[in-house]
């Protein structure tokens, strides 16, 4: 389905953003085709997400010169993001409708060629610059001459391109910079017939029609959302009529509709699709109006429930409003409000929860159950470049956090119950194998972070290879299990007699538990062996790190002028109840 | 009623007021009229009429009213 607003719309809309915002994105569009209006609709979607995006727009069909010169103006713009957007008939050229005019010798050498052609594009490319680069897949057409035959014919067109795709997304499989669009997706998606169009190709060159350039648009956002780590991160669901057909409180545990059948079967797809997600390290909570008893009962023992209550993070079910229920659900996951999307069948509901947190996302979900599975499938918002063993394990985590709120809450006191949990810290050089969750929790983590310094993983490759930085990550265990590498710290030999801490962070599930103290201890140590006299520090506010606000001056670090600074007399203890382990 | 919703992509996809749309205007006269925003324009009409043009007609655009013309080839009323 082509989106709502039209192409002139979003020409339109893009002309009246006069905001600027905070985050801001570079992007460079390189293109073998006419996508006028597509860097309109990319500003008009970053704007929707309180992004500044500013468009570079390398002239028509020139992205091979604009690479290979490297004093073109693609590399003056400093991108962060590089969209290289290829189609089939130009890259195949006369080939692309004669395939078979030619040996079958002659078509492997010309897909050999093609790829490295784009290969050396690409290597050059990322040598020369600091941006991530998207490439396209190419598009198989429907169309051959050979008709229902083409099956039968060895190494034919379809099998030429679909070689060449394989060989460009194996080769860049593991690269952080290079990534690779599946367009073929998109295409069979929305439809050969509706993304090209003769009569747009023939006039304009135009071979996605602009019909469906903001469905492009659209997907093409999900790498600025996942460059920019705007991710969400949790879903908060309604029960009844969300996740189940009809009223536990009227209808019953055997009224509702859930099941095999329609239209229970409805729900339970959806119930799915949010578990897909839950796999994959989303978040999941309930925020419903019912009774307790009522609910849980469904949760706990419907045979055709999918999701149990080991896949939520936090359960408000109970009869206060939805905007206090979310307040404790903020509270008790401790997550950022922004990180939340909402889904809830009624519109009040929807209306009072979006009034009071407009950073929320909430799913305008249709009156058709049906319906539900393609709207969570079609939200952007949860994505990500890359996806890390924390991130898978991020389900089990939340559910053993709710065992350690649960002790919290038996605890006589904070010591008793720091003491109960074994906190054991490991504290590691960044590795191969560590620096994606590193950079992951560089990128995301907005509440303990005292600089908020957003650093790309090359950023931090290059500071791990320096001598004058000190890359460091915590791995924090308790009686409950592991709960991951969760706190990072950046150190910069200043001089030899100063450091300085650049980056300090802890993900939000592991804040009050002192565990920051122990870090900070360490830290101190270190100094002192290395026969540092002072350690400085920044404090740099955001909306959102006020957790961290009096984190030096609790160390005696004292403000002098606009940093602080900690002068190195003795070591000192680690706090007794957490273990330390170094690396 | 048609002319209004002819009007309205025009002025939409133009950037021109309404009122100051008349037949004989085209890309000599109206600033916005690049050769992509012809494209977008006689896409959005296609679109808003639920209409083809075939590709004379469409190289056949030298003002607004060729635009009308082609519509009421089409069926289309155009008022005004």
């Amino acid at each position: 389905m082509p989106e709502k607003n039209s192409l002139s719309d979003y020409i339109n809309k893009s002309n009246e953003i006069t905001k600027v915002f905070d985050k801001k994105i570079k992007i460079s569009l390189l293109s073998s085709f006419t996508i006028n209006g597509l860097s309109e609709i990319l500003k008009v979607k970053s704007a929707e997400r309180h992004v500044s995006c500013i468009v570079y727009e390398a002239p028509y069909n020139q992205y091979s010169q604009e690479i290979l010169n490297e004093n073109s103006d693609l590399y003056k713009f400093l991108p962060d993001i590089t969209f290289l957007i290829l189609d089939t008939r130009n890259i195949f050229g006369e080939i692309f409708r004669f395939p078979y005019s030619i040996s079958h010798l002659e078509k492997v050498k010309i897909v050999e060629n093609k790829i490295n052609e784009v290969k050396n594009l690409l290597d050059k490319y990322i040598e020369k610059s600091n941006s991530k680069i998207i490439v396209t897949k190419l598009n198989i057409p429907s169309f051959s001459p050979n008709g229902i035959f083409e099956s039968k014919v060895e190494y034919n067109f379809s099998n030429m391109i679909e070689d060449f795709n394989k060989q460009l997304t194996e080769n860049y499989l593991n690269s952080e910079n290079i990534f690779v669009y599946d367009f073929d997706k998109f295409v069979a998606k929305n439809g050969e017939d509706n993304i090209f169009n003769y009569s747009q190709f023939f006039f304009g060159d135009l071979k996605i029609s602009m019909e469906f350039l903001p469905a492009l648009g659209q997907d093409l956002m999900k790498y600025v959302i996942g460059y920019l780590g705007i991710t969400k991160k949790c879903i908060v669901l309604d029960l009844d009529n969300t996740l189940w057909g009809g009223i536990i409180g009227e209808d019953g545990f055997n009224g509702i509709n859930l099941g095999p059948e329609p239209p229970g079967n409805a729900f339970m797809e959806f119930q799915r699709v949010l578990l897909s997600l839950h796999q994959r390290g989303i978040i999941l909570a309930i925020n419903s109006k019912n009774n307790f008893e009522d609910a849980i009962k469904v949760i706990k023992e419907h045979p055709h429930m999918i999701l149990r209550e080991e896949h939520f993070a936090a359960m408000c079910i109970n009869w206060n409003d939805k905007v206090t229920n979310m307040k404790q659900i903020i509270k008790e996951i401790n997550i950022g409000s922004d990180s939340l999307v909402f889904i809830d069948d009624d519109p009040v509901n929807r209306e009072f929860v979006g009034s009071i947190f407009p950073e929320i996302l909430v799913v305008n979900l249709s009156d058709d159950p049906s319906s539900y599975v393609l709207e969570i499938e079609n939200l952007i918002d949860f994505s990500v470049l890359k996806i890390t063993d924390e991130d898978r394990n991020r389900g089990k985590m939340y559910s053993k956090q709710k065992k350690v709120i649960e002790l919290e809450k038996t605890s006589v006191d904070l010591q008793t119950f720091l003491n109960q949990l074994n906190l054991k810290i490991s504290i590691k050089d960044v590795n191969e194998f560590t620096l994606p969750r590193v950079s992951q929790l560089i990128l995301k983590t907005n509440q303990f972070n005292l600089t908020t310094k957003r650093y790309q993983q090359n950023d931090i490759q290059e500071m791990i290879e320096d001598s004058n930085f000190l890359v460091t990550c915590v791995q924090v265990e308790d009686k409950f299990g592991d709960n991951g590498i969760t706190g990072v710290f950046i150190i910069k030999k200043e001089n030899k007699n100063e450091w300085r801490i650049d980056t300090f962070l802890m993900s939000c599930r592991i804040m009050g538990r002192d565990i920051e103290k122990g870090i900070m201890t360490h830290i101190i140590n270190k100094a002192k062996e290395n026969n540092v006299q002072k350690i400085n520090a920044d404090f740099i506010p955001t909306q959102k790190n006020k957790p961290i606000e009096n984190f030096l001056s609790d160390h005696d670090f004292k403000k002098e002028g606009q940093s602080w600074t900690y002068n190195i007399k003795s070591k000192i203890k680690f706090p007794e109840y957490l273990r330390i382990e170094l690396e | 009623m048609m002319s209004n919703k002819l009007y309205e992509i025009i002025s939409r996809v133009m950037k021109i007021d309404i009122s100051s749309i008349s037949d004989e205007l085209g890309p000599k006269t109206i600033e916005n009229w690049t050769s992509f925003n012809g494209y977008v324009l006689l896409n959005e009409l296609e679109t808003g009429f639920n209409v083809k043009f075939t590709i004379d007609e469409a190289m056949d655009v030298e003002n607004i009213a060729d635009i009308k013309r082609h519509l009421t080839n089409k069926g289309i009323t155009i008022d005004g």
